[in-house]
């Protein structure tokens, strides 16, 4: 049964758990290119969610990561498909920053759909503290998004020297570390312990034995995060890491619900602020 | 509420080893038998196919022996050994290295051709190579450690009917590699320790069969609990998640001559 704990008993009988609902925090939708996913599509993905108790993914869609010509366009028509179970990145490709100023002149138009910025600094090729992200650092810094980014270990472009110049840049920033400077753990670790608004983000960390425990005997786990790329990675495989790893029933609430309830709270909140207006305004 | 999922089938784990990494010292290191046996019990693990860390990164010498050691004392585990190519005679010819094998309750083989510097094809390998296929000697070959795509296409175009298992293939989705091998090799499988596609294990099933995909966690470098979960709710049958969970490992193993 993986491990003797409440939720380890409820999750291996049941799949999911009703007093620990999943926010994924680091999700996609659509295709690839160098991977075969069966379940890309927005109700595969919602059907895995049901079967995994995931209450919210927040996502950036493939095609706005790798095809520029489409944009941001597709993660605001599935949230606003599934606006009670998916949230959005709006993403920055600095390659192309007239692109990347349109989309955050009109961020306020789908701000029902966004809770922040997402940026892939080893795909897109230039480093987070370049000039054509600053528009966007400043744009998040200003509405105090959350600004989640793919970090690895070593990267000259989102590794944890970068991450920390851009951390100490802008405070008013909440900056999810995608996969927590995957490889370098005590790196992730001495940013998480200096900025206290960095989050570790997990999606490629549990396939890793021993990092949640040190993350967690490190950090704490007020400040882990639970995501996987989906539809890259099965949440079942990582919810089963989560009641493998040597941490609390405690440390698993927080990390699959209460930190993300927390981050999202100002915008769901304000989402849920205008759709009163709207539905007063139309009554 | 939703439905309860069927009692747990027990899993049979084909990719684990013990011992101390030479080139990096893991997080959590499970160095003695005693610590995986004990992580197997907290897990619900009932049984594992071992092998011993030193055999790729010492010697297959070296390590063989260790890995005797470390499952001798413990029915619930059985052994993997590792071998060379038989040109400098390094371990016992074909006849006495299986009955050796029986000996040790060693039930299957790996290979690390890339640090032990050999190819992996019928050159190389052909004497003791021949012996495996006509004996159905489970191979266990990884892609995160010892062999890359290339090796692995290769070594099946050169043994063909060979029992073999793909283990470690990578998180990062690499269908297109190994389902052409499954597609022409019949005898070829693959393990699920990096096998974390959302709705890979259904798939796979689906379009293969249940006898395709055998439960491997990666411990000590992975958890078990992970795959253990996906297993225990994928959309496929009992019997499949059975035949997954232990049955094709126990069929494998049960089928070579040694």
């Amino acid at each position: 049964m993986i491990c003797d704990s409440d939720l380890a008993r409820e999750f291996w009988e049941l799949g999911k758990s009703d007093s620990c609902p999943i926010y994924d925090m680091h999700g996609h939708m659509g295709r690839w290119q160098g991977i075969y996913f069966p379940r890309a599509e927005t109700e595969q993905m919602i059907g895995t969610m049901d079967e995994c108790g995931v209450r919210l993914l927040v996502f950036s869609h493939h095609d706005a990561l790798l095809a520029p010509d489409i944009g941001n366009r597709s993660a605001v028509e599935a949230v606003r498909k599934y606006p009670d179970r998916l949230r959005a990145y709006c993403v920055v490709n600095p390659n192309y920053p007239d692109r990347a100023m349109a989309d955050i002149v009109t961020y306020e138009q789908n701000r029902d759909a966004y809770v922040g910025l997402k940026f892939l600094p080893d795909y897109h090729g230039l480093p987070l503290t370049h000039g054509d992200y600053r528009a966007a650092w400043e744009f998040a810094a200003e509405g105090e998004l959350l600004v989640l980014t793919h970090t690895w270990k070593d990267s000259e472009l989102d590794g944890p020297a970068t991450i920390r110049t851009v951390a100490e840049r802008y405070p008013r920033v909440k900056l999810l570390l995608g996969h927590s400077c995957h490889g370098d753990w005590d790196a992730a670790v001495s940013l998480a312990r200096d900025f206290p608004n960095i989050y570790l983000e997990l999606t490629a960390v549990f396939d890793d034995r021993g990092v949640i425990e040190k993350f967690a005997g490190e950090v704490g786990s007020h400040r882990m995060l639970f995501g996987t790329d989906l539809p890259w990675f099965d949440p079942h495989h990582a919810i089963g890491v989560l009641l493998s790893a040597a941490i609390s029933d405690e440390d698993r609430h927080n990390i699959c619900h209460r930190n993300a309830e927390t981050l999202l709270e100002p915008f769901l909140r304000a989402n849920m602020l205008e759709e009163a207006i709207h539905d007063h305004e139309t009554s | 509420m939703a439905d309860k999922s069927p009692e747990p089938t027990h899993f049979f784990d084909c990719n684990v080893f013990v011992g101390s990494p030479a080139y990096q010292r893991p997080l959590l290191p499970v160095p003695k038998a005693g610590a995986l046996l004990a992580e197997m019990d907290r897990a619900g693990v009932d049984r594992a196919l071992v092998w011993h860390i030193a055999q790729h990164d010492a010697s297959p010498q070296a390590g063989n022996r260790l890995v005797v050691e470390a499952i001798r004392p413990h029915e619930r585990l059985t052994g993997c050994w590792a071998v060379l190519p038989t040109q400098t005679r390094e371990l016992a010819p074909a006849p006495l290295l299986f009955r050796q094998m029986r000996e040790a309750r060693v039930g299957a083989l790996r290979i690390f051709p890339s640090v032990h510097k050999f190819v992996a094809n019928g050159v190389s390998l052909g004497a003791l190579f021949g012996e495996l296929v006509d004996r159905r000697i489970p191979l266990f070959v990884s892609v995160r450690r010892g062999m890359d795509w290339p090796d692995v296409y290769a070594l099946l175009e050169d043994f063909p009917d060979l029992v073999c298992v793909i283990c470690d293939h990578g998180s990062w989705g690499m269908d297109r590699l190994f389902r052409p091998l499954l597609e022409r090799y019949q005898n070829v499988h693959v393990d699920t320790s990096q096998y974390l596609l959302d709705g890979g294990i259904d798939d796979l099933v689906t379009v293969y069969g249940e006898r395709r995909l055998l439960f491997g966690s990666g411990f000590p470098e992975s958890y078990f609990g992970g795959m253990m979960l996906a297993l225990r709710h994928a959309r496929i049958s009992d019997q499949a998640k059975a035949a997954v969970a232990a049955g094709n490992l126990e069929r494998l193993l049960a089928g070579a001559e040694l």
